[in-house]
């Protein structure tokens, strides 16, 4: 490693936390043993995929028929007996099978519980304890044991109760956060009606929202654990995970009763702070502030639409949203979205620049997945797997770490691929054993 | 139904007991040089869970969320949208740009387990108070640089980043919105606040780690790779097919059923897709027969592109003669997900989330009663907590600098006089209340 004071910041840091080489590195939480029990479900999966990441030693659980997660594709496509949204979340997990509707299932649950650190389920509330391997049952043999269960409407809670029976899903998740009331096409004559509806994040926000909280908790008890050498109950209930990345609106309406609304391209707090169409597609332009609106204006060389809206706050008038919005799409419409990009960057370094503009292209997946940054920063993965062949999955976010780097390091595995090694190595249990249980239904 | 569970979970997550349990984070300092919501919701998070927090923001204007607000809303002198990741911080006004004001930040560096910044790549180490700078003097440091595109990368440089430019740059937006429309923006800063949640994480691994090992490490964040992160299947679908993932409104391309339906009286998300869910579902219709008819028993049947649209249709049909509540328990009786789009307003009202402690009050020193989020994960030995909010620029210069770092009250009066530490500007969104008495909330003296 080269020395401190002779080469600049960029090159010092790339040496040392290229997800090239992270490989070679510690992992943060490989003295950690995970059991994910989920069903069905990318917030159980995504949280334990983040643990996984960080080196956890991460053992799925699947009835003998798979994880009717493998069958959420969409339309339904399928590479060999899985479907896309696994091929992305399986990874760095130890994939055995079991059958919690036996008893003998259950005891064979239990045992290996008493080794872990770390249950994750994502059933209606009080099933597992009902079947006798919730948390209360679980911690009499491993008192140290943090378990973390997560449904939408949590494990307690008047609405828990009446909808004990609903399955937790993605959608209703999101419906539930808040958020979706305020995504969408606004209340305009021009937008039809279909459209002006409460709109979802396009990806499962909901379910990552609640998984990524869930990880949150799970460290955080890891870490209590290591000061006080005891285990703790979790509870995450995805929309209260979203919630938690409203904005500012619980604060708003209790200090003035006032609700945001749907705004589509415009935005209630910062303007403008939207996307306008370019001759070949889309881009996103910012320049709220009252200095970078200056700036934009000037390299709009449009300076009167400065001082027709001077102020943040005529900016932030509704009925001037649209005004600004037309006269910025105005200029735009003549330019591709790769001049307009250089044109602001350009404005931005020029020596004599008093503020800045954001701008970026609306890239389509496909833009993305073919932009060299990505690539060289090591976002996209290119994985090939013994029997789901090549493809190409996310890296770990926390990839770019010092000392113990995430990592990708298996995609997924087929339904009960590691029975034998993980049965084996943690109960004892030999081919022949695995044969009767197998044929009794059992895993 | 077993009720007995309901009532042992309510025991053990109480959260009327939460400040009679201990803080998993307890004896963790953080020290914040942030701005806007990627960065500052960091500390913010690990606050909730008992960080100590210093956050360092400009004498005078402070940190640039403080100006942003709803239509120019400002309550009692401050902006929610800057309360929201800023609670429980000691806010001093300090400027590391000077030669004492660098000096003050590296003896304050010296004290903390974590140092998160969210400044231009390569600022901090410029003015010398840097990772490399900081790991020598502290060298468990804990250094989180969050910001748009990385510390180093063909769009490191040049490009500022907000939130919707990580929504943009991920492929988010042309994901997100209806078939044939333009490309949907969220409602929120959404790119910045799960940057943040999984930035805190890691975060929060690496604290594990040097528990382990005593050894601390620098982590790096962009906003936009973690958008592409929680992209579920969009990029092993493009690479597999070589078409972009469409926009789809509100229906799940990989579950089936799953949409918003419009009701008599408003609008409800409806969800099934196991045997059981779907047969509820089926039954709740008065229509038991398409349970098993082929073109929707087997989900992956189902989620076929012609049959999707027909079963979506035939619930849509259904559900506009229905009202939203008569659905939603439909749902709690059947088996399927169903529930209401809720807005602020229900959750301020909601006896569950009021109940559960992910809405609460917050009785600050300064503003008095707010009401917040409570914490995400509901913890049962160490549960998260609010002590206080947001508060004016530099109040706890003197808590912090006499109290944390030992100067003498005469040492902070004269760095107070020649402009390196300092309190707020007299501007709306950085001043206490107009009626504020000058003493009551200060924590010191």
């Amino acid at each position: 490693m080269t020395d401190v004071k002779q080469l600049p910041w960029e090159e010092w840091i790339k040496e040392r936390d290229n997800p090239q080489d992270a490989w070679r590195k510690p992992e943060a939480m490989d003295d950690v043993v995970v059991i994910d029990a989920s069903y069905g479900n990318y917030a159980g999966l995504f949280a334990s995929s983040i643990l996984a990441e960080f080196g956890a030693f991460t053992i799925k659980i699947e009835p003998p028929g798979g994880d009717i997660a493998r069958k959420m594709t969409p339309y339904g496509m399928l590479v060999k007996d899985t479907g896309l949204a696994y091929l992305v979340e399986g990874r760095n997990k130890y994939h055995i099978t079991l059958n919690l509707n036996t008893e003998e299932g259950r005891e064979i649950f239990k045992e290996l519980a008493s080794y872990a650190d770390v249950v994750i389920e994502t059933a209606r509330p009080g099933e597992f304890d009902a079947m006798g391997i919730g948390y209360r049952q679980l911690k009499e043999l491993n008192p140290k044991l943090i378990y973390c269960a997560i449904h939408t409407y949590g494990q307690f809670g008047p609405e828990a109760e009446k909808n004990w029976k609903k399955p937790d899903y993605d959608l209703i998740d999101q419906a539930r956060s808040g958020i979706m009331a305020i995504t969408g096409e606004p209340d305009d004559p021009d937008v039809p009606d279909e459209v002006k509806v409460p709109t979802r994040e396009g990806n499962w926000m909901g379910w990552y929202s609640g998984g990524c909280w869930a990880a949150f908790g799970i460290i955080t008890a890891l870490i209590w654990r290591m000061k006080s050498g005891k285990g703790q109950f979790i509870d995450v209930a995805p929309p209260e995970a979203e919630a938690k990345f409203c904005d500012y609106h619980i604060q708003w309406y209790h200090q003035s009763g006032k609700l945001r609304g749907r705004v589509g391209a415009y935005d209630s707090a910062v303007f403008p702070y939207t996307f306008v169409r370019t001759k070949d597609g889309v881009c996103f332009i910012s320049g709220f502030s009252d200095v970078n609106w200056a700036h934009l204006c000037k390299i709009m060389e449009n300076p009167e639409l400065k001082d027709k809206f001077p102020t943040i706050f005529d900016r932030l008038n509704p009925e001037n949203q649209p005004k600004i919005h037309h006269a910025i799409e105005e200029w735009s419409q003549n330019l591709t979205s790769k001049e307009l990009e250089e044109k602001v960057m350009k404005a931005n370094l020029a020596p004599d620049a008093v503020g800045v503009v954001a701008t970026a292209k609306v890239n389509r997946p496909s833009e993305t997945l073919e932009e060299e940054h990505w690539w060289v920063r090591g976002t996209f993965q290119k994985v090939k797997d013994p029997y789901y062949g090549e493809f190409v999955v996310q890296a770990p976010a926390a990839n770019k770490m010092t000392e113990t780097p995430a990592r990708l390091k298996w995609p997924l595995r087929p339904v009960g691929a590691d029975n034998l090694f993980v049965y084996k190595k943690f109960l004892g249990y030999g081919p022949s054993v695995l044969k009767k249980l197998k044929e009794k239904g059992v895993i | 139904m077993n009720r007995e569970f309901f009532e042992w979970a309510k025991q053990e997550l109480d959260p009327s007991k939460i400040f009679l349990k201990p803080e998993a984070l307890k004896g963790v300092r953080v020290l914040e040089l942030c701005t806007l919501i990627f960065g500052p919701v960091v500390p913010d998070w690990l606050s909730e869970f008992g960080a100590e927090v210093i956050k360092v923001e400009l004498p005078g204007m402070g940190d640039t969320m403080r100006y942003v607000t709803p239509y120019g809303f400002f309550w009692k002198n401050i902006s929610p949208a800057f309360q929201e990741q800023n609670h429980n911080k000691y806010h001093v006004g300090l400027d590391v740009r000077t030669p004492k004001g660098k000096e003050l930040f590296i003896e304050l560096a010296k004290k903390c387990d974590v140092v998160v910044e969210n400044l231009r790549a390569g600022t901090m180490d410029k003015w010398g108070i840097g990772y490399r700078q900081l790991r020598e003097v502290n060298p468990g440091i804990i250094y989180l640089a969050n910001n748009g595109f990385g510390q180093w990368g063909p769009f490191a440089h040049g490009r500022p980043s907000y939130d919707a430019i990580a929504q943009s740059v991920s492929g988010l937006m042309t994901i997100s919105g209806f078939p044939g429309r333009m490309p949907l923006k969220s409602g929120v800063w959404i790119g910045d606040f799960t940057g943040g949640c999984m930035s805190t994480v890691a975060v929060l691994a690496a604290l594990y780690y040097r528990e382990r090992t005593g050894k601390g490490q620098f982590i790096e964040f962009s906003q936009g790779e973690n958008l592409i992160r929680w992209l579920d299947w969009t990029w092993v679908y493009v690479h597999l097919t070589g078409k972009d993932r469409p926009q789809a409104g509100n229906r799940d391309l990989a579950i089936c059923p799953s949409d918003l339906f419009e009701c008599k009286d408003g609008y409800i998300a409806i969800t099934a897709f196991t045997e059981d869910e779907f047969r509820g579902l089926c039954e709740a219709m008065e229509k038991p027969e398409l349970a098993d008819d082929p073109r929707f028993k087997e989900p992956l049947e189902r989620l076929k592109d012609e049959n999707a649209k027909e079963l979506l249709a035939i619930i849509r049909e259904w559900a506009k003669d229905k009202t939203v509540k008569e659905i939603d328990e439909l749902g709690a009786e059947y088996g399927f997900a169903a529930s209401p789009v809720l807005d602020a307003k229900d959750q301020y009202y909601s006896e569950h989330w009021w109940s559960r402690g992910a809405v609460v009050e917050v009785d600050d020193p300064i503003y008095g009663k707010l009401v917040e989020w409570g914490s995400a994960p509901k913890m049962s030995e160490t549960p998260g907590r609010h002590k206080w909010g947001a508060r004016p620029v530099g109040i706890d210069n003197e808590h912090v600098f006499v109290r944390i770092l030992g100067l003498s009250e005469e040492e902070v009066k004269a760095l107070e006089e020649e402009g390196t530490i300092g309190k707020w500007g007299d501007r709306v969104g950085a001043k206490p209340p107009e009626d504020w008495d000058g003493k009551t909330g200060l924590f010191y003296p």
